[in-house]
């Protein structure tokens, strides 16, 4: 009995049912203001704090084929797009549910398939309308009142207590303001762009704006937060800094750039978001001299620094890395000294040999003299080693794999710092800059492999002090030109560590997929709340006898009534998911009380926006005023003038469209077929009634 | 120590159709295929149920290779369709559902196996010979010089695969790509004897459909993105790029395991010799003025450096599936030991650019002229992008299949329900000699022909899902599909809209029957018409050779499986 099969009952779509209960898990995940869940395996004891639908997924074990196709599709999204995860998890969910109430009814499941899909293409080609070009996007973000008024004003409540307080210890200030002397050490912390952003003063037709200079733009004195809390203090800085910074050369104005869109994309996640312009206004400059990509992925790496409370976050240019404190004293005694440097693909240790290379079993190593012993092989291949670094100079070795622990040893003996576990884009930052070839072996190594002008020195966190971890230093490579970021992410609380992480490649990647998109829809809810109008509007044109259009199609009076009856209750599941998705956000917003109050903001939405004649013209002004489903109400009330929120266009729409691809391929399953040795255990359990054998 | 243990006896079943068990398995068996039918065909999840992969599909391909059945009458019948499969990639589910539906009702009937057999092959015989005949009504002829039904072809194949999740527009654009792949395939000088070249199909799963493409030559991914600089390749002074192939791995470990044992004397390298002759086969190839070098394996790192230092660009682990079309593609032989090097088995190539698409980035291979081309296939996931290139290499074959005999058949039903109204007719005609030559009565003549004619009506039945009725017409013996529910005063007319194929609207009067639940009363047949209208846009076609060999198949599988008369199977 190979095979057993397993008979989906119809109307009570076990598949379906899997989905929407995994998907509730995940409904406090939606939104902009998401609360954070606990998973707690029971049999270890072990947790995870997770804060987004890909981590939650990953932590849960799922055998079931729905789960599992659930997770192939939450993992494709989150590796194609690194954003959209909880939106398709939610909208899988809510569609499910939705299905099967169509399933209840009597509906044919042809007729989900068909008229769901064509009504998210509709709404697909409808949504159209909210798109913004980058363009237009950040010129407006630019010319902005908010933007006149200092930028600040764009950012949530909670974000302006969180930078008084860090006002309030205003030695912190001048630090990082201090980090520009060097141009290229620090580039800010969240502090320190704060007053960068809040500098962007005047309004962006003024040609002067695009050319102010590095030092300029971290005055402080335009921004009224920081002006009335420390001007003295600030004022007695600022002339310090022009004095140093009179030469450097001119910073690109973040106006005409790509900050505002790395804001406006940010929904709310401040540090990242400073990270991210600070990385931003770095890739830039380097764009205008050298002609690359204005905002390149493959250039940032990040570095967690657990131990260090979240405001020592920050962008270093080069690669921060953590070494341990004998490689720390190498590394300060390298300090100031450019160094020769090389690259290897590979682990370096003996038995290391490339991928592909099959290890002869059957060759035996005879010896004439017994005296030779076993153990002196391997000193040999140190030596030899060692002997290479020491011939062609080598003072630092980056790693893709693993460090032989004895060669590493040796080399600190012999002032060689080997680092390893260093990823692919490193290596590449560094063989761009400093003319290194990556090598596989040692053996490999010829003089034109070797790099030169690399630097090392300890990481230095924003109070200009050198950080020990513990076991644990973080230390800093660069060379001249290196075109490498590290987005620094410090936290003091283990578990969010991962999370953080994650927040900040999220960010990231919007940037990158808005860039590549060329456009970004508006945000706050409008697009849900366009596609849930034009599919109500649809299911209700429908449900009136007036429409003759439709009729035509068919060929008879009663398959018209029949499949009018069926597309509009259909319809209706797919307006359903947006609902319910608006309803979510707003909850987990704190807009709304309860998912009714929600409800009925919603349907206030819809109803105005029917009565306005033109619903996207609605959701426009709405938008405009900053007064749709988020930002409305509630905490962002006060600072809802020009704050303006946008999103992924690609990113969204596939997070739609896979989520009901999967909904559809799991209710169009009639069958599971289980093969295997999993099979005879059914056959003996309690549920073998469920399954046919073959 | 050893155990002893004593033989069994071997198994022996007589009459093994009559035992409820095989019924059941039969009834189990073809009730999954029968639900995977169609474009609106149910899905499957095949998997072992402890989270191994699951695959989701309707396709008869997937389902049987993974779907393990224990019973021999039952793998009779699945590895028959699964040579037909291996022969003609398509209409599996076809072959296998006439089948069993043929087995199902010639043994519910009273009439000796052997009769059964004898009336059985001579209707397929009518069926073959009507098929092949130039008034048959229910093929159409393909016009090469045009695309229209071509594309009707493609666009069939793909929109009966639900599990490949393509909307119509991206079922429109693949089944344009599709058939570019194949005009790339068909070479343009042709000599005496001509082969079609390859379509090589190259996989990026999580993109979307619309970023599929097709592109004459050949893409190899490369992870590390030669700059622009670096992509500066030797030519010969044609001006063509000198192309050597290996398919043996030139990773500098050339020790056969399988043979005994090497003894090597301390302090001797056997790596470090292999890798000198390695280099030794560099500096041949560079003095050889070779420009690009791909090696279906991997190539010794130091091996690539060597090269890369002079100019020679190295592609490794390029895998088995490009090599044979690379070397057609460039005149090539595949180098198989590093000690044999040839200066005859270089081939050449006209270019070699870098490409971006779907945000990959590859080495694109332009040959001179040759029919070989890369489909660059996009789909969400794995399970729909594993679906989508099932359907795609059906596709693909479909086409060839379609070269060698320039024919298709409806579809959508209208082939089993025309061929079923063609039999039902002559079965009524048939002369008293031919009688005579199938040695049965006339009654036994037609009620095998009944159950003959009830068995491919199961098939396009099969395509129906819902709980609605199929209908046939009387005059052209097309498939008709009416919705569940519809009001019981109604007359067909208002329920019809077009048939199976679409290759016939509600246009002139037509008398409807139902196909299922006439049992017993035998339906006077008049011989059905061909459908006079040109050939329309959206049509449903099938593969004629596929179809053909299905319907053989099937018969003569059913036969076998009547025929049989015990089993013996051993126990050990």
């Amino acid at each position: 009995l190979p095979m057993a099969f397993r008979d989906v009952n119809a109307r009570r779509h076990i598949g379906l049912q899997q989905l929407s209960s995994l998907a509730f898990a995940g409904r406090t995940l939606l939104g902009p203001m998401k609360s954070c869940k606990f998973i707690v395996d029971e049999s270890t004891n072990q947790s995870a704090l997770i804060c987004s639908a890909f981590r939650l997924i990953e932590s849960l074990d799922l055998t079931s084929a729905a789960g599992q196709l659930l997770n192939e599709t939450i993992q494709a999204q989150n590796k194609e797009f690194k954003t959209g995860m909880s939106t398709l998890l939610f909208l899988a969910g809510a569609w499910s549910s939705a299905v099967l109430e169509c399933l209840q009814q009597n509906v044919p499941v042809s007729a989900i398939v068909s008229v769901m899909s064509e009504g998210l293409n509709s709404c697909c080609e409808r949504v159209q309308c909210l798109q913004r070009s980058i363009h237009d996007v950040s010129k407006e973000l630019c010319c902005s009142k908010a933007c006149q008024i200092g930028c600040g004003s764009l950012l949530n409540p909670q974000i302006f207590c969180y930078s008084q307080k860090e006002i309030s210890a205003p030695e912190k200030v001048p630090i990082n303001s201090h980090s520009c002397q060097e141009g290229d050490k620090y580039l800010v912390s969240p502090l320190a762009s704060f007053g960068s952003v809040a500098s962007l003063v005047k309004p962006a037709g003024d040609k002067s704006t695009s050319l102010i200079s590095g030092c300029n733009k971290r005055k402080l004195t335009h921004s009224r937060y920081f002006s009335t809390l420390g001007k003295s203090h600030f004022s007695s800085q600022q002339g310090t800094f022009e004095e140093r910074f009179s030469g450097l050369s001119a910073y690109p104005c973040q106006c005409s750039g790509l900050g505002h869109l790395a804001m406006a994309l940010s929904h709310g996640n401040q540090t990242s978001m400073k990270l991210l312009e600070s990385i931003v206004a770095y890739q830039q400059e380097r764009a205008e001299c050298s002609g690359s990509s204005q905002f390149n992925v493959a250039e940032i790496v990040t570095c967690c620094l657990l131990g260090l409370p979240e405001s020592y976050s920050c962008v270093s240019v080069g690669f921060v890395t953590l070494v341990s404190p004998e490689h720390a004293r190498v590394v300060k005694h390298f300090e100031d000294k450019p160094l020769r440097i090389l690259l290897m693909d590979g682990d370096l240790s003996e038995q290391y040999r490339h991928l592909g290379f099959n290890r002869p079993s059957n060759v035996r190593t005879i010896s004439k003299s017994p005296s030779l012993q076993e153990g002196r092989a391997g000193d040999s291949w140190l030596s030899t080693m060692l002997d290479i670094l020491i011939n062609f100079q080598v003072n630092l070795v980056l790693v893709k794999g693993n460090v032989c622990e004895n060669l590493m040893e040796r080399c600190v003996a012999n002032c060689i710092l080997v680092i390893g576990s260093v990823t692919r884009d490193v290596l590449r930052a560094f063989g761009e800059a400093t003319g290194a070839q990556p090598v596989t072996y040692l053996t490999q190594l010829n003089a034109a492999c070797v790099g030169g002008g690399a630097q090392v020195e300890l990481w230095k966190a924003c109070d200009e002090r050198a950080v020990d971890l513990g076991e644990l230093v973080p230390v800093r490579v660069k060379a001249e030109g290196i075109g490498l970021l590290t987005a620094v992410l410090s936290t003091t609380v283990a578990s969010k560590v991962q999370l953080i992480e994650d927040q900040f490649w999220t960010l990231v990647y919007r940037l990158h997929h808005a860039l590549n998109d060329k456009k970004v829809f508006l945000g706050g809810g409008a697009v849900e709340l366009l596609c849930l109008s034009h599919i109500q509007m649809i299911a209700e044109q429908l449900s009136q006898p007036a429409s003759r259009d439709t009729v035509k199609e068919f060929p008879s009076p009663w398959l018209a009534a029949a499949g009018m009856e069926y597309r509009s209750v259909v319809l209706k599941a797919l307006a359903g998911g947006w609902k319910q998705y608006l309803s979510a956000i707003m909850c987990n917003a704190a807009e709304a009380a309860s998912e009714l109050e929600a409800c009925t903001a919603v349907d206030n939405h819809l109803k105005k926006a029917a009565d306005c004649g033109s619903p996207s013209a609605y959701i426009l002004q709405e938008f405009r005023r900053g007064a749709l489903v988020i930002g409305g109400s509630g905490p962002f009330a006060d600072y809802v003038e020009g704050l303006k929120v946008y999103d992924n266009v690609t990113a969204k729409i596939e997070a739609w469209r896979r989520a009901l691809d999967l909904v559809l391929l799991v209710l169009q399953t009639d069958a599971e077929i289980i093969t295997g040795p999993k099979m005879n255990q059914l056959l003996n359990s309690y549920v073998s009634s469920e399954f046919m054998f073959l | 120590m050893s155990r002893l243990e004593a033989k069994k006896p071997p198994l022996f079943t007589s009459e093994p159709l009559t035992k409820d068990k095989v019924s059941q398995s039969l009834s189990v068996l073809s009730g999954v295929l029968k639900s995977c039918y169609g474009p609106a065909g149910r899905l499957k999840q095949l998997h072992n149920g402890v989270g191994g992969y699951v695959c989701t599909t309707s396709q008869s391909s997937a389902v049987l290779c993974r779907l393990s059945v224990s019973h021999p009458v039952l793998r009779v019948l699945t590895a028959s369709v699964q040579n037909h499969i291996s022969r003609f990639s398509d209409c599996g589910l076809f072959t296998a559902i006439l089948c069993c539906s043929l087995i199902e009702n010639f043994k519910s009937l009273n009439v000796g196996s052997c009769t059964v057999v004898k009336i059985s092959k001579h209707l397929l015989s009518l069926c073959m010979d009507y098929l092949k005949s130039e008034s048959c009504g229910c093929r159409v002829s393909v016009d090469f010089s045009s695309v229209e039904t071509l594309l009707c072809l493609v666009r069939s194949i793909l929109t009966s695969k639900p599990a490949c999740m393509l909307n119509k527009a991206e079922a429109d654009h693949l089944t344009v790509l599709i058939l570019k792949a194949f005009m790339f395939t068909v070479p343009c000088h042709i000599e005496t004897n001509a082969v079609l070249g390859k379509c090589i199909i190259v996989p990026v799963k999580g993109r979307r459909v619309e970023e599929s493409t097709v592109l004459p030559g050949l893409l190899i991914e490369t992870l590390e993105i030669p700059l622009a600089k670096q992509l500066t390749i030797k030519r010969t002074c044609s001006n063509m790029i000198k192309v050597a192939l290996f398919c043996v791995s030139l990773s500098g470990d050339c020790f056969d395991p399988e043979e005994g044992t090497i003894t090597v004397h301390h302090g001797i390298s056997l790596e470090m010799s292999e890798l000198n002759q390695l280099l030794n086969l560099g500096k041949q190839l560079v003095n050889d003025g070779v420009g690009l070098i791909v090696c279906q394996k991997v190539i010794h790192p130091s091996l690539k450096q060597y090269l890369k230092e002079n100019h020679v660009m190295a592609v490794d682990r390029a895998g088995l599936s490009p090599m044979e079309p690379l070397s057609q593609m460039t005149g090539s032989k595949p180098i198989v030991s590093i000690c044999l090097l040839s200066p005859s088995s270089y081939g050449s190539l006209k270019d070699v650019r870098v490409e971006n698409v779907a945000s990959k980035h590859f080495l694109h291979l332009i040959p001179n002229h040759t029919a070989v081309c890369s489909l660059v296939l996009c789909n969400r996931n794995e399970t729909t992008w594993d679906e989508l290139k099932r359907a795609c290499e059906t596709a693909e074959h479909v086409l060839q299949l379609t070269v060698k005999e320039p024919l298709a058949l409806l579809g959508g039903g209208c082939t089993e329900t025309h061929l079923a109204s063609y039999i039902r007719h002559k079965s009524y005609s048939l002369s008293s000699s031919s009688l005579e030559d199938v040695d049965c009565s006339r009654t036994q003549y037609q009620l095998v022909a009944d159950g003959f004619c009830r068995s491919l009506e199961a098939v396009a039945c099969s395509l129906n899902h819902n709980d609605g009725e199929i209908l046939t017409d009387t005059v052209y013996g097309h498939c008709w599909f009416v919705p569940s529910g519809f009001p019981s005063d109604s007359n067909w007319s208002d329920l019809v809209s077009e048939c199976g194929c679409r290759i016939k609207g509600k246009t002139e009067n037509l008398k409807w029957r139902l196909l299922q639940g006439q049992f017993g009363s035998p339906v006077i047949q008049s011989c059905p018409k061909e459908p006079s209208e040109k050939v329309a846009d959206f049509l449903t076609l099938d593969c004629f050779s596929a179809k053909c060999s299905g319907l053989q198949v099937a018969v003569e599988t059913a036969n076998l499986v009547l025929d049989l008369s015990c089993i013996i199977e051993d126990q050990n």
